[in-house]
């Protein structure tokens, strides 16, 4: 039992330490400045746009305008967040040399590495909790009632960069250096809103008798079924604009969760095989 | 042993992607669902309001038929959803259960089960695939505007911006705004239909646009001319330069309805600013209106509701409803006013349609107690009206009185009487303008009053206007049997 809880408190020192670390990286305290004076501005960029209709009805364009500028600035900053922090957690400590010292000690390889995908984690969380708080309350000052729908929107974009950061993670587990997962980070995100193509590709395939053109149908639509669609997540920005009652995002909702989960523990399983074999 | 670590975790990672693979295809089916379950939605409000509009497009068609199979499907799945007295079509069948079901709040879930469910399995994937093919309308955005509604790649604009073409249809929106304060009218429209296309459910948008189309853009444009209007297909009436405006405008908000089939507003900005105030079409402007009344609203909808009731006619209606509003509403202070009003003018008609009789009865005994019932009814209606100037005057009420007494007099043959009263009654109630205006000219015309310029050019306009709808109306297909 003291041996479980002995595992726990190490990664969770671990997890508090790259937390600490992270957050002292300028680079994410930019990113946060800049979410933050962008869900600001929304309000001065939208502002003097109500107008009335012939009907008399008030319509006012702010409201929307600032939601949808959220929900887009907490995804774009988000994600670099996610990115950057995902990428650097352990190259930068394979880098320093610091790896070295933490697992001389009674640290396995497996905690080392829980803790700080977890450590990454808290980082994206927290970052995420002040973008979407701020963002919370900047609509209730606008609507004057509870955007509860805007907490599922931001859990749902956590989903989204939980699948990212643990790909991304599994890649600086295999780099000395932060760049390159960085750029496999922006390219996994990218991609990953693309995934509908293959299915295009699958389609489209076939239509000669060549073998070559029928494998890549194969091919595609394998890879289709496969890798993360990102683009299922885009339900976030559906979610606010929808009424209180509608079935089908109740029912999206906890699926979008547990497929965010799979994914992100299957990109987490290639990370500890890529460093247990790492040569440290 | 040493390599068991990185072989459960191989395994691991293979039974993640396995479960991230099925739960993916679970979250497809369920995506596709919400597309079938959101363009049943659509339909069912498309066949209820918009079974009329002419679209010749294999779309529509395929839309059609293929609606009314899943409707034929789902028939035995759906329990009796009641059937209200507008809820029949032009030939008097009531609508089918998927119809009612549809546009039914609390059958939402209901509906969504059996849209991915089995039993509508078959039909889903036609839907899909005529989707897919573009011979089916969408809820979804399509870049092409020629098919606004069809998403017919895999690849949708949500994949070309990432899911934030939300924000790129605002940003277009502040490019639009920039225009109106231009003045550059004609260039709002086409970044307009794009803001609706990178949006579906930019609700703001379809009713500001609209609004722009009706009420900005004709603003400065004179009423057309009536030789001047061309009999217009798709419309199936007669039209000008500024009624086109009005036809597009309407055309603009049906899309944001079959876009966004519960949303309130669209249905009230449709019933109200265009039918009701722009074209004086009171039968439409209760239809949407009471569409609007089926879905969440704020308390002014149903008010206008009633207004338009009363406007169009249906008097014994808009008391029932203003009636309903009131119990719904205590403490309201037009309620009442408007209960009062309608009381009155129920009686004015019951008055009308006794004078009406009166003067067609052979039987003098009969014209006579006809009659005797007309004034009767005109005294009750004077005093009805005298009770709302208790508190002060109300000038609505006092031009009544004046046209009830003009009636009065026109029947003892005092003509000029009657006409200057009616002359000075329009002025007190502008709402009731042409109806005075129109009994005013005739009570000259009857009397042998001689008109004066504006007042012939205003009969010459009607005559000429009569002449064009009823060559027009003979280029109206016959109705559907």
């Amino acid at each position: 039992m003291s041996e479980v809880a002995s595992f726990f408190r190490g990664t969770w020192t671990i997890a508090l330490y790259t937390w600490r670390e992270g957050m002292r990286k300028k680079i994410i305290v930019a990113f946060l400045i800049l979410s933050i004076l962008s869900i600001v501005g929304s309000f001065f960029l939208t502002a003097f746009l109500s107008q009335t209709t012939g009907s008399g009805m008030e319509v006012d364009m702010q409201a929307k305008q600032i939601k949808d500028i959220g929900v887009a600035v907490i995804s774009i900053f988000g994600v670099l967040i996610t990115i950057f922090i995902s990428a650097s957690v352990v190259p930068n400590e394979v880098e320093n040399k610091v790896v070295y010292t933490v697992l001389s000690k009674p640290v396995r390889r497996f905690q080392y590495l829980l803790g700080k995908f977890t450590g990454a984690q808290l980082i994206i969380i927290l970052n995420l909790v002040i973008m979407g708080g701020l963002f919370f309350i900047a609509v209730y000052m606008k609507e004057n009632i509870m955007p509860t729908l805007l907490l599922w929107s931001v859990l749902l974009t956590y989903f989204e960069f939980l699948i990212v950061s643990a790909f991304t993670f599994a890649l600086s587990c295999a780099a000395t250096s932060a760049v390159l997962p960085t750029i496999g980070g922006l390219f996994i995100y990218v991609t990953g809103n693309l995934t509908e193509y293959l299915k295009d590709v699958s389609e489209r395939a076939g239509q000669t008798e060549l073998w070559l053109d029928k494998m890549t149908g194969q091919i595609s639509k394998a890879l289709f079924y496969i890798l993360p669609n990102l683009q299922n997540f885009s339900l976030r920005h559906q979610i606010i604009h929808l009424a209180p009652n509608d079935p089908p995002r109740d029912i999206l909702l906890p699926n979008l969760i547990v497929y965010g989960l799979s994914f992100a523990l299957a990109g987490y399983l290639i990370s500890y095989v890529v460093f247990f074999r790492k040569e440290l | 042993m040493k390599n068991l670590p990185r072989t459960l975790a191989a395994v691991g990672f293979a039974i993640a992607v396995l479960l991230g693979a099925w739960q993916g295809a679970r979250v497809r089916h369920l995506r596709e669902s919400e597309r079938f379950y959101r363009w049943i939605l659509a339909q069912a409000t498309r066949s209820k309001l918009f079974a009329g509009d002419i679209d010749e497009s294999d779309q529509q068609r395929l839309d059609v038929a293929l609606y009314e199979e899943i409707a034929q499907t789902a028939e035995p799945a759906l329990p009796d959803v009641a059937v209200g007295d507008d809820d029949v079509d032009a030939a008097g069948k009531p609508f089918s259960k998927l119809t009612l079901a549809a546009r039914d709040d609390q059958y939402s879930s209901l509906v969504f089960e059996l849209a991915s469910g089995n039993l509508l399995a078959e039909q889903r994937q036609k839907f899909l695939q005529y989707s897919k093919e573009k011979k089916i309308s969408s809820v979804g955005s399509e870049l092409d505007p020629n098919t606004m509604y069809a998403e017919g790649a895999n690849v949708s604009l949500g994949n070309i911006f990432f899911g934030l073409r939300q924000v790129a249809a605002n940003f277009v929106w502040l490019r639009v705004d920039k225009y109106w304060h231009q003045g550059m009218e004609q260039r709002m429209i086409p970044l307009m239909r794009l803001c609706t296309s990178l949006d579906p459910t930019f609700v703001d948008a379809f009713l500001l646009g609209a609004w722009h189309l009706s009420y900005n853009m004709t603003a400065k444009m004179p009423d057309t001319p009536e030789p001047l209007k061309e009999w217009n297909e798709k419309y199936q009436a007669r039209i000008g330069d500024k009624e086109l405006y009005y036809y597009i405008a309407i055309d603009f908000l049906k899309d944001g309805i079959k876009k966004n089939p519960r949303n309130y507003k669209l249905y009230f900005d449709l019933g109200y600013a265009i039918y009701n105030i722009k074209m004086h079409d009171y039968e439409n402007a209760v239809t949407y209106l009471k569409e609007a009344v089926r879905y969440p609203h704020e308390v002014w909808v149903p008010r206008m509701l009633n207004i338009s009731l009363e406007e169009g006619g249906w008097y014994e209606k808009a008391l029932t409803g203003w009636q309903e509003f009131l119990k719904r509403n205590p403490g309201n202070l037009t309620a009442p006013r408007f209960i009062v009003r309608n009381k009155a003018r129920i009686k004015e008609k019951q008055a009308s349609e006794a004078a009406q009789r009166a003067k067609a009865a052979e039987d003098p005994a009969v014209a006579k107690a006809e009659k005797a019932e007309a004034e009767k009814l005109r005294d009750e209606a004077i005093k009805i009206y005298e009770s709302m100037n208790e508190g002060g005057e109300d000038p609505f009420a006092v031009a009544r009185i004046m046209k009830i007494k003009a009636e009065r007099l026109i029947e003892n043959g005092l003509y000029l009487e009657a006409a200057a009263l009616l002359q000075n009654a329009r002025w007190k109630s502008p709402d009731s303008w042409d109806e005075f205006t129109d009994m005013m000219i005739q009570a000259k015309i009857d009397g042998g009053v001689p008109l004066d310029l504006s007042e012939k050019k205003y009969v010459l306009r009607k005559e000429e206007a009569q002449k064009y709808n009823q060559a027009a109306n003979k280029q109206k297909p016959a109705p559907v049997q």
